[in-house]
Protein backbone atom coordinates (compact mmCIF):
# COMPACT_ATOMS: atom_id res chain seq x y z
CA UNK A 1 0.00 0.00 0.00
CA UNK A 2 1.93 3.46 -0.74
CA UNK A 3 0.90 6.70 0.82
CA UNK A 4 -1.80 7.38 -1.68
CA UNK A 5 -3.75 4.20 -1.02
CA UNK A 6 -3.56 4.81 2.75
CA UNK A 7 -4.52 8.52 2.49
CA UNK A 8 -7.37 6.96 0.24
CA UNK A 9 -8.18 4.14 2.63
CA UNK A 10 -8.69 6.63 5.64
CA UNK A 11 -10.99 9.12 4.07
CA UNK A 12 -13.09 5.48 2.46
CA UNK A 13 -12.94 3.61 5.94
CA UNK A 14 -13.23 6.36 8.28
CA UNK A 15 -17.05 5.11 8.61
CA UNK A 16 -16.71 1.44 8.88
CA UNK A 17 -13.70 2.10 11.63
CA UNK A 18 -15.29 4.72 13.73
CA UNK A 19 -18.73 2.94 14.05
CA UNK A 20 -16.86 -0.14 14.95
CA UNK A 21 -15.40 1.36 17.98
CA UNK A 22 -18.43 3.74 18.58
CA UNK A 23 -21.05 0.54 18.37
CA UNK A 24 -18.27 -1.57 21.16
CA UNK A 25 -18.17 1.54 23.22
CA UNK A 26 -21.23 3.54 22.69
CA UNK A 27 -18.83 6.61 23.79
CA UNK A 28 -17.71 8.83 21.00
CA UNK A 29 -14.09 10.22 22.26
CA UNK A 30 -13.15 6.42 22.73
CA UNK A 31 -14.40 5.61 19.44
CA UNK A 32 -12.47 8.61 17.78
CA UNK A 33 -9.23 7.69 19.99
CA UNK A 34 -9.07 3.91 19.13
CA UNK A 35 -10.24 4.76 15.07
CA UNK A 36 -7.22 7.43 14.92
CA UNK A 37 -5.04 4.70 16.56
CA UNK A 38 -6.21 2.27 14.23
CA UNK A 39 -5.28 4.29 11.07
CA UNK A 40 -1.72 5.04 12.54
CA UNK A 41 -1.12 1.27 12.97
CA UNK A 42 -2.49 0.66 9.05
CA UNK A 43 0.49 3.43 8.15
CA UNK A 44 3.12 1.30 9.84
CA UNK A 45 1.59 -1.72 8.64
CA UNK A 46 1.37 -0.50 5.22
CA UNK A 47 3.51 -1.75 3.64
CA UNK A 48 1.82 -5.80 4.36
CA UNK A 49 -1.94 -4.61 3.77
CA UNK A 50 -2.62 -5.00 0.50
CA UNK A 51 -5.25 -1.79 -0.61
CA UNK A 52 -8.85 -3.02 -1.36
CA UNK A 53 -10.56 -6.34 0.23
CA UNK A 54 -7.97 -6.83 1.93
CA UNK A 55 -7.53 -3.54 3.62
CA UNK A 56 -10.86 -3.52 4.87
CA UNK A 57 -10.56 -6.74 6.40
CA UNK A 58 -7.50 -5.67 7.92
CA UNK A 59 -9.01 -2.66 9.26
CA UNK A 60 -12.06 -4.43 10.55
CA UNK A 61 -9.89 -7.18 12.31
CA UNK A 62 -7.23 -4.32 13.97
CA UNK A 63 -10.25 -2.27 15.18
CA UNK A 64 -12.21 -4.93 17.04
CA UNK A 65 -8.69 -6.26 18.55
CA UNK A 66 -7.66 -2.62 19.40
CA UNK A 67 -11.26 -2.16 21.19
CA UNK A 68 -10.40 -5.54 23.22
CA UNK A 69 -7.16 -4.15 24.16
CA UNK A 70 -8.55 -0.49 24.97
CA UNK A 71 -11.33 -2.38 27.08
CA UNK A 72 -9.24 -4.20 29.20
CA UNK A 73 -6.22 -2.05 29.73
CA UNK A 74 -8.34 1.12 30.64
CA UNK A 75 -10.70 -0.89 32.71
CA UNK A 76 -13.53 -0.04 30.80
CA UNK A 77 -15.02 -3.49 31.88
CA UNK A 78 -18.74 -2.87 31.90
CA UNK A 79 -19.35 -6.25 32.03
CA UNK A 80 -23.03 -6.99 33.69
CA UNK A 81 -25.73 -9.85 34.19
CA UNK A 82 -28.84 -10.21 32.70
CA UNK A 83 -30.14 -8.68 35.45
CA UNK A 84 -28.12 -5.95 35.56
CA UNK A 85 -28.87 -4.84 32.01
CA UNK A 86 -30.60 -1.66 30.74
CA UNK A 87 -34.43 -1.90 30.41
CA UNK A 88 -34.97 -1.79 26.57
CA UNK A 89 -37.77 -1.33 24.33
CA UNK A 90 -37.00 -4.45 21.87
CA UNK A 91 -39.93 -5.16 19.00
CA UNK A 92 -41.59 -1.99 19.02
CA UNK A 93 -43.72 -1.64 15.79
CA UNK A 94 -41.68 1.05 14.46
CA UNK A 95 -37.89 2.18 14.91
CA UNK A 96 -37.85 4.91 17.69
CA UNK A 97 -34.59 6.63 19.34
CA UNK A 98 -35.29 5.46 22.30
CA UNK A 99 -35.63 1.72 21.17
CA UNK A 100 -32.00 2.28 19.04
CA UNK A 101 -30.08 4.19 22.36
CA UNK A 102 -31.01 1.38 24.11
CA UNK A 103 -30.17 -1.20 22.50
CA UNK A 104 -26.91 0.36 21.55
CA UNK A 105 -25.95 0.87 25.35
CA UNK A 106 -27.43 -2.75 25.68
CA UNK A 107 -24.43 -4.14 23.14
CA UNK A 108 -22.09 -2.06 24.92
CA UNK A 109 -22.68 -3.05 27.84
CA UNK A 110 -21.63 -7.17 27.18
CA UNK A 111 -18.50 -8.48 27.89
CA UNK A 112 -15.88 -8.48 25.06
CA UNK A 113 -16.39 -11.17 23.02
CA UNK A 114 -20.15 -11.47 22.39
CA UNK A 115 -19.91 -7.65 22.02
CA UNK A 116 -17.98 -8.02 19.69
CA UNK A 117 -19.24 -10.86 17.87
CA UNK A 118 -23.15 -8.35 17.94
CA UNK A 119 -20.94 -5.18 16.33
CA UNK A 120 -19.72 -7.36 13.73
CA UNK A 121 -22.58 -9.41 13.04
CA UNK A 122 -25.34 -7.05 12.89
CA UNK A 123 -23.20 -3.69 12.83
CA UNK A 124 -20.73 -4.70 9.94
CA UNK A 125 -23.11 -7.32 8.16
CA UNK A 126 -20.63 -10.19 8.65
CA UNK A 127 -21.65 -14.17 8.54
CA UNK A 128 -20.34 -16.27 11.38
CA UNK A 129 -17.52 -17.59 9.06
CA UNK A 130 -16.27 -14.07 8.52
CA UNK A 131 -16.83 -13.25 12.14
CA UNK A 132 -14.83 -16.24 13.27
CA UNK A 133 -11.71 -15.48 10.71
CA UNK A 134 -11.90 -11.84 11.68
CA UNK A 135 -11.74 -12.97 15.88
CA UNK A 136 -9.69 -15.85 15.87
CA UNK A 137 -12.39 -18.10 16.80
CA UNK A 138 -14.32 -21.33 16.44
CA UNK A 139 -17.70 -20.46 14.08
CA UNK A 140 -19.47 -22.74 16.89
CA UNK A 141 -18.23 -20.34 19.35
CA UNK A 142 -19.60 -17.35 17.46
CA UNK A 143 -22.87 -19.18 17.28
CA UNK A 144 -22.83 -19.17 20.52
CA UNK A 145 -22.07 -15.74 21.37
CA UNK A 146 -24.77 -14.65 19.25
CA UNK A 147 -27.20 -17.04 20.60
CA UNK A 148 -26.54 -15.96 24.10
CA UNK A 149 -26.47 -12.46 23.45
CA UNK A 150 -29.22 -12.61 21.81
CA UNK A 151 -31.35 -14.37 23.97
CA UNK A 152 -30.22 -11.78 26.80
CA UNK A 153 -31.35 -8.87 24.65
CA UNK A 154 -34.83 -11.23 24.11
CA UNK A 155 -34.88 -11.90 28.18
CA UNK A 156 -34.48 -7.91 28.35
CA UNK A 157 -37.63 -7.14 26.44
CA UNK A 158 -39.75 -9.47 27.31
CA UNK A 159 -38.98 -8.00 31.11
CA UNK A 160 -39.58 -4.31 29.62
CA UNK A 161 -43.07 -5.57 27.40
CA UNK A 162 -44.39 -7.35 31.48
CA UNK A 163 -43.44 -3.71 32.85
CA UNK A 164 -45.06 -1.93 30.25
CA UNK A 165 -48.14 -4.13 30.28
CA UNK A 166 -48.34 -3.94 34.28
CA UNK A 167 -48.06 -0.06 34.15
CA UNK A 168 -51.85 0.73 33.66
CA UNK A 169 -53.12 -1.93 36.10
CA UNK A 170 -50.57 -0.12 38.83
CA UNK A 171 -51.78 3.32 37.60
CA UNK A 172 -55.01 2.75 38.30
CA UNK A 173 -55.16 0.53 41.43
CA UNK A 174 -52.94 3.26 42.74
CA UNK B 1 -34.85 -12.13 10.07
CA UNK B 2 -36.97 -11.59 12.82
CA UNK B 3 -37.58 -8.34 14.48
CA UNK B 4 -34.74 -7.88 16.67
CA UNK B 5 -32.30 -8.99 14.09
CA UNK B 6 -33.80 -5.85 12.23
CA UNK B 7 -34.10 -3.82 15.29
CA UNK B 8 -30.43 -4.26 16.02
CA UNK B 9 -29.01 -3.77 12.32
CA UNK B 10 -30.97 0.03 12.69
CA UNK B 11 -29.25 0.65 15.92
CA UNK B 12 -25.90 -0.45 15.06
CA UNK B 13 -26.20 0.46 11.46
CA UNK B 14 -22.69 2.68 10.59
CA UNK B 15 -22.47 5.78 11.62
CA UNK B 16 -20.17 8.68 9.51
CA UNK B 17 -17.09 9.40 11.42
CA UNK B 18 -17.02 12.54 12.91
CA UNK B 19 -16.35 15.65 10.98
CA UNK B 20 -12.29 16.42 10.67
CA UNK B 21 -11.56 13.40 11.56
CA UNK B 22 -9.95 12.06 8.17
CA UNK B 23 -7.81 15.11 8.54
CA UNK B 24 -6.37 14.82 12.20
CA UNK B 25 -6.05 11.07 11.73
CA UNK B 26 -3.36 12.36 8.55
CA UNK B 27 -2.00 14.87 10.47
CA UNK B 28 -0.97 12.61 13.86
CA UNK B 29 0.81 10.70 10.42
CA UNK B 30 2.24 13.15 9.16
CA UNK B 31 3.58 13.89 12.81
CA UNK B 32 4.58 10.27 13.53
CA UNK B 33 6.70 10.71 10.15
CA UNK B 34 8.82 13.37 11.25
CA UNK B 35 12.00 12.01 12.63
CA UNK B 36 12.15 13.09 16.47
CA UNK B 37 15.09 14.89 18.26
CA UNK B 38 16.95 11.66 18.85
CA UNK B 39 17.13 12.25 22.61
CA UNK B 40 17.45 8.46 23.47
CA UNK B 41 20.80 8.59 21.42
CA UNK B 42 21.67 11.65 23.29
CA UNK B 43 21.32 10.60 26.50
CA UNK B 44 23.10 7.18 25.80
CA UNK B 45 26.14 9.14 23.95
CA UNK B 46 25.76 11.21 26.95
CA UNK B 47 25.92 7.75 29.55
CA UNK B 48 28.92 6.55 27.28
CA UNK B 49 30.72 9.85 27.80
CA UNK B 50 30.76 9.92 31.46
CA UNK B 51 31.20 5.88 32.16
CA UNK B 52 34.11 6.58 30.05
CA UNK B 53 35.27 9.54 32.23
CA UNK B 54 34.53 8.04 35.41
CA UNK B 55 36.73 4.83 34.12
CA UNK B 56 40.01 7.36 33.23
CA UNK B 57 39.40 9.25 36.40
CA UNK B 58 39.57 6.03 38.39
CA UNK B 59 42.54 5.04 36.46
CA UNK B 60 44.12 8.00 37.26
CA UNK B 61 43.50 8.27 41.24
CA UNK B 62 44.92 4.52 41.24
CA UNK B 63 48.04 5.36 38.92
CA UNK B 64 48.78 8.55 41.06
CA UNK B 65 48.13 6.61 44.20
CA UNK B 66 50.72 3.68 43.20
CA UNK B 67 53.11 6.55 42.22
CA UNK B 68 53.04 7.44 46.05
CA UNK B 69 54.00 4.15 47.34
CA UNK B 70 56.60 3.27 45.37
CA UNK B 71 57.73 7.07 46.61
CA UNK B 72 57.87 6.09 49.98
CA UNK B 73 59.02 2.89 49.44
CA UNK B 74 61.96 4.54 47.38
CA UNK B 75 62.66 7.22 50.60
CA UNK B 76 62.58 4.35 53.03
CA UNK B 77 65.29 2.60 50.82
CA UNK B 78 67.35 6.00 50.74
CA UNK B 79 67.12 5.96 54.87
CA UNK B 80 68.26 2.52 54.98
CA UNK B 81 71.26 3.09 52.42
CA UNK B 82 71.90 6.24 54.51
CA UNK B 83 72.27 4.90 57.86
CA UNK B 84 74.22 1.96 56.72
CA UNK B 85 76.78 4.46 54.90
CA UNK B 86 77.26 5.84 57.92
CA UNK B 87 77.40 2.87 59.68
CA UNK B 88 80.12 1.74 57.22
CA UNK B 89 81.90 5.15 57.42
CA UNK B 90 82.09 5.61 60.62
CA UNK B 91 83.58 1.82 60.66
CA UNK B 92 86.35 3.02 57.95
CA UNK B 93 87.33 6.19 60.27
CA UNK B 94 87.75 3.63 63.33
CA UNK B 95 89.99 1.35 61.76
CA UNK B 96 92.69 3.15 60.85
CA UNK B 97 93.00 4.24 64.79
CA UNK B 98 93.09 0.94 65.46
CA UNK B 99 95.68 -0.31 63.60
CA UNK B 100 97.64 2.99 64.70
CA UNK B 101 97.11 1.88 68.19
CA UNK B 102 98.31 -1.99 67.47
CA UNK B 103 101.26 -0.56 65.45
CA UNK B 104 102.43 1.73 68.81
CA UNK B 105 102.20 -1.16 70.57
Amino acid sequence: MTEADYEYAVREHQGLVYSIALNFFHNAATAEEVGQEVFLKLYESRRAVEPGAHCVAWLRRTTVHRCIDTLRRASFRQEVQVEQMPEVPVEAPETDPLLQEGLRRLIASLPEKPRAVMVLRFGEDMDPEEIGRTLQMPVRTVWSHLQRATAMIREKAARYRMEIEDEPTRTRSS
Amino acid sequence: MNQLERDLREALRRTQAPPHFAEKVLARTRQSRTPRFPWAWLAAAALILLMVGGVGIVREQQRQAEGERAKEQLMVAFRITGSKLRDVQEKLVTIPQRALQRSEQ
